[in-house]
């Protein structure tokens, strides 16, 4: 099997470097316990060297023509698809997550993102407009300049793509910090980049959110903060933000609603439980964890989820038919089952799961069993509030109306679906849940192309599209008298 | 002693603190790490009322 490096560094200005006080950190494989890397763990002297190095390449990378910063794009998108087998057995390793996922999703949605940004750019335009017959207005969009970023462990080398492809596709400069459970598959991702851009361009920073993530947040030489991680975590980013009076772009938590009418296409529906809560072992942001099922289906519908969540293979993420894989981590795990039993007290049934794995060989790593709680009311905490892990809520509804307002009971508005053949129904509820995204009849897609992003507590802008763009630019009016004749007042 | 100035992070390595945590409504890890913060930011993000009950009980639970 492909391994890591046995240890990594710091990426500044286009070197590896060790670090100014030499502190590392070990990167962990949740499946087994064992070290994979030591990782550096970056003091504020590297991030003040890493924001320097991406101010002073600012200067020069801004002027790089659209037609080149695309070309560069298009050929780190070519490396990542070149190096995909090694990406996706680190990023398998590190995180946990099957490597079914990481090959067939994971690594080639970050190869489209870098193309879909290459080209996004090339169609980049300004605007002119005569405002009398002696001015006209042009309106140009420039980078912003310095963007600092902060990854969460859930999907590190696709929320790599989301954040580097379209800041650098803007003109901008970046200074990257992934979590320090996942740091591998990024810094894998700064070998394939540092052989296409320039120095300085993309920095990678990795250490402890509490640490060097504060220090990067603190650092006064940012222009734009991007985030994608917690609620509770966003506050304190946007906090930094309005500290330096800089834009923030926020993805936070979800409690998405996946909802199940009868005339939902059957065997579609239930993989589509499956894929909303199980995918990822359930650690997505916009995971379907309410699920909603029509009270005409909801005895078979959830018999039948119950079987298919047993005859999930839980196992070593690294063996090809393994559907569900480790927990990231002990913490993340602990979390899982103190929810589990907080459903318990509140009433919940748990329908199948609910325990950790420790058979087979999967004793020293976090595994889990697929869980469901059944008999939830939309106001139990188990359903209010996020869990991050394959653990499904099943609530029975009675109306549309009850469905939509139950959805949009939550502090949350991420992601969520709508299971029917009825393209009115479908419409109907998708325009009336308070959310990002809604999916019809399917769920937990995500390419590029389609804007991804959270209303209420879910965050501010939207990603993967184009539209990100215009958080990582700022728009310049020239405004110019074509006239040679005085105005007359003075 | 536990106090709204100490680091979330730091109290990660006290045994049973997730689970206790969580019983209280607040969740000290999520997809970034650990809350990059005080106990204290942390409870005032989540909404906690009486900040000073739940530091005396948690100083209560694992300071016995």
């Amino acid at each position: 099997m492909l391994k890591p490096d046995s240890s990594y560094k710091l990426f500044i200005d286009g070197k590896w470097t060790e670090g100014k006080e030499g502190k590392t950190f070990n990167a962990i494989n949740p499946s087994n316990g064992e070290v994979l890397a030591k990782c550096v763990d970056a003091c504020k002297e590297d991030v003040d060297q890493a924001v320097a190095a991406a101010r002073k390449a600012f200067e020069t990378w801004k002027k790089v023509s659209p037609q080149e910063r695309s070309a560069m794009l298009l050929k780190i998108a070519d490396l990542i698809d070149a190096n995909a087998e090694r990406l996706a057995t680190i990023e398998t390793l590190d995180n946990g997550k099957p490597i079914r996922e990481t090959l067939a999703i994971d690594v080639p949605l970050s190869s489209d993102h870098f193309r879909y940004f290459a080209a996004a750019v090339r169609t980049e335009e300004g605007e002119a407009v005569m405002i009398d017959k002696d001015t006209l207005s042009l309106i140009l969009r420039e980078p912003i300049g310095v963007v600092g970023q902060i990854i969460p462990w859930n999907f590190p080398l696709l929320m790599g793509a989301w954040k580097i492809a379209p800041a650098l596709a803007a003109g901008d400069t970046v200074v990257i910090k992934p979590s320090s459970a996942t740091s591998l598959s990024l810094l894998e991702l700064a070998k394939l980049m540092s052989q296409v851009l320039p120095p300085g361009v993309v920095n990678v920073v990795t250490g402890r959110g509490s640490v060097s993530g504060n220090f990067l947040l603190e650092h006064p030489g940012l222009n734009k903060l991007g985030f994608t991680g917690s609620t509770e975590v966003g506050y304190t980013i946007a906090d930094a933000a309005a500290k330096k009076l800089i834009p923030a772009t926020l993805e936070l938590g979800g409690k998405s609603a996946n909802i199940f009418f009868p005339d939902a296409p059957w065997d579609k529906a239930i993989e589509g439980v499956e894929i909303g809560i199980l995918f990822n072992q359930g650690q997505v942001c916009c995971a379907g964890s309410r699920v909603f099922v029509h009270e005409d289906i909801y005895d078979k519908f959830l018999a039948d989820c119950v079987s298919a969540f047993n005859k999930v293979k839980v196992g070593l993420p690294w063996e090809k038919d393994t559907q569900m894989g480790a927990i990231v981590n002990g913490e993340q795990l602990q979390k899982i089952l103190a929810y589990i039993e907080i459903g318990r007290k509140e009433g919940a049934k748990v329908a199948c799961g609910g325990k950790r794995l420790t058979e087979h060989g999967l004793d020293k790593g976090f595994f889990m069993q697929p869980t469901i709680l059944a008999g939830v009311g939309n106001k139990m905490r188990v359903a209010q509030e996020e869990i991050f892990g394959p653990v499904a809520t099943f609530i029975k509804f009675k109306t549309e109306a009850e469905v939509i307002a139950m959805a949009n009971d939550s502090e949350y508005g991420l992601g969520g679906a709508v299971w029917t053949k009825d393209i009115n129904r479908a419409l109907r509820v998708a325009g009336a849940v308070e959310t990002g995204r809604m999916w019809v009849n399917n769920y937990n897609n995500l390419p590029a192309h389609a804007p991804f992003g959270g209303y209420k507590k879910s965050g501010i802008g939207r990603e993967t599209h184009k539209m990100i763009l215009e958080h990582l630019t700022q728009k310049k009016n020239i405004f110019i008298s074509l006239t040679e004749t005085k105005v007359g007042l003075y | 002693m536990i106090t709204r100035d100490t680091q979330v992070e730091d109290l990660l390595a006290l045994p049973g603190i997730i689970p206790w945590f969580i019983e209280h409504g607040v969740s000290p890890f999520s997809c970034y790490g650990a809350f990059p913060g005080t106990l204290g930011r942390l409870l005032e993000i989540k909404g906690v009322t009486d900040e000073e009950g739940i530091i005396r009980e948690l100083n209560g639970f694992f300071n016995p």
